[in-house]
C-alpha cells in the first residue's frame, strides 16, 4: 500500500464518498417519510458532490503534472 | 423512472465504484480512464438527478403528506361523509386525484409554485422536528387562499359559471374570479378540514383500494 501512487489514493476516496452518498440516497428511496427527502438531498447529495468533485480535481491534478513534465 | 429501476443502478453504480477503490490502477489503461468517468461522474449524477425527481414526485402525493402525525385529522376530514365538506367532497368524487389529493388544492398555480410548495414544505418540516408544532385545529394557511387555485380547474366549468348562486348577483362572478370575494372564506364554501369537529362526524371509507 505503500507504492499507492497520489491519483489512485484521490481515487479511492472519491468513490468511498460516492458510495457512501448512493447509499443514502437508495436508503432514503425506502424510507416513505418526509425527513428522507431532506436527508437525500442534503447528506446524500453532498456526499455524492463531493466526490465528483474531487474525481474532477484529481483529473486537474494529473493533468497539471504531466503538463509540468514536459 | 420507477423507484426499483434506480434503486437497482444504484447498486450497480455502488459496485463498479467498489471495484475502483479495490483496485484503482486498472485506470492507467483507456478502458479503466472511461470506466472510472463513467462510475465517478456519469453515474452518481444520474443517480442523484433520477432519485431527486423520484422524491420530488412522491413528495406530492397524499400518502407523503399524511405521514406526519400532526397530518391525520387532515387525511381523516377527506372521508367525512358529509358533501358539505369540501376537501372531503372532491376527494371523495374525484373531482382531485385521490393520490395528490393535498397537493392539488395546496399548490400554487402561479409561476414556481411547485417550488413555493415544496419550500413550504421545508418550512413545515423545520417546525415539525425543531420547533413546536400546533395542534391540527390550530393549523393555518400561511396566506388566504388563493380563488386561483379553485379556478385552475373550475374555471370556464358549467356548474361554475352558470351556478344560481354565483350568478344570482351580476357582480359575483366577476368578483370570485377577481380574488375579491373568496370562495372558501366569504360564508360559501367555508366547511374544508374543519378538523376541529372531526369526532361529532360520520365517515365513509368506501373506495378505497
Amino acid at each position: 500500500m505503500s507504492d499507492i501512487r497520489p491519483m489512485d489514493r484521490r481515487l479511492q476516496l472519491s468513490g468511498i464518498l460516492v458510495i457512501v452518498g448512493l447509499l443514502v440516497e437508495g436508503l432514503c428511496l425506502l424510507w416513505s417519510r418526509p425527513i428522507a427527502f431532506v436527508v437525500l438531498v442534503g447528506l446524500g447529495g453532498l456526499l455524492i458532490a463531493a466526490g465528483v468533485l474531487l474525481f474532477l480535481y484529481s483529473l486537474a491534478i494529473v493533468d497539471r503534472a504531466n503538463h509540468n513534465a514536459r | 423512472m420507477p423507484t426499483l429501476a434506480i434503486l437497482a443502478l444504484i447498486l450497480a453504480s455502488a459496485l463498479l465504484a467498489a471495484v475502483l477503490v479495490w483496485r484503482p490502477a486498472i485506470t492507467i489503461n483507456p478502458g479503466g480512464k472511461i470506466l472510472a468517468f463513467g462510475v465517478l461522474f456519469f453515474l452518481p449524477a444520474f443517480c442523484f438527478l433520477a432519485g431527486l425527481n423520484n422524491e420530488m414526485e412522491r413528495s406530492e402525493s397524499t400518502q407523503f403528506c399524511l405521514s406526519c402525525h400532526i397530518m391525520e385529522p387532515f387525511g381523516k376530514s377527506l372521508h367525512v361523509d358529509d358533501a358539505t365538506y369540501l376537501a372531503a367532497a372532491h376527494f371523495q368524487n374525484h373531482r382531485v386525484p385521490a393520490e395528490q389529493a393535498c397537493y392539488t388544492c395546496h399548490t400554487n398555480y402561479a409561476m414556481f409554485g411547485t417550488a413555493k410548495a415544496k419550500l413550504g414544505g421545508l418550512r413545515h418540516l423545520y417546525i415539525y422536528y425543531l420547533g413546536t408544532p400546533p395542534r391540527p385545529q390550530d393549523i393555518k394557511l400561511y396566506q388566504p387562499f388563493n380563488n386561483r387555485e379553485c379556478l385552475h380547474c373550475h374555471l370556464g366549468a358549467r356548474s361554475f359559471e352558470e351556478g344560481a348562486v354565483h350568478n344570482a348577483d351580476p357582480a359575483t362572478l366577476p368578483a370570485i374570479k377577481a380574488n375579491t370575494l373568496s370562495c372558501v372564506s366569504s360564508g360559501c364554501h367555508d366547511v374544508v378540514h374543519n378538523v376541529a369537529t372531526l369526532d361529532k362526524q360520520k365517515f365513509w371509507n368506501g373506495g378505497q383500494q
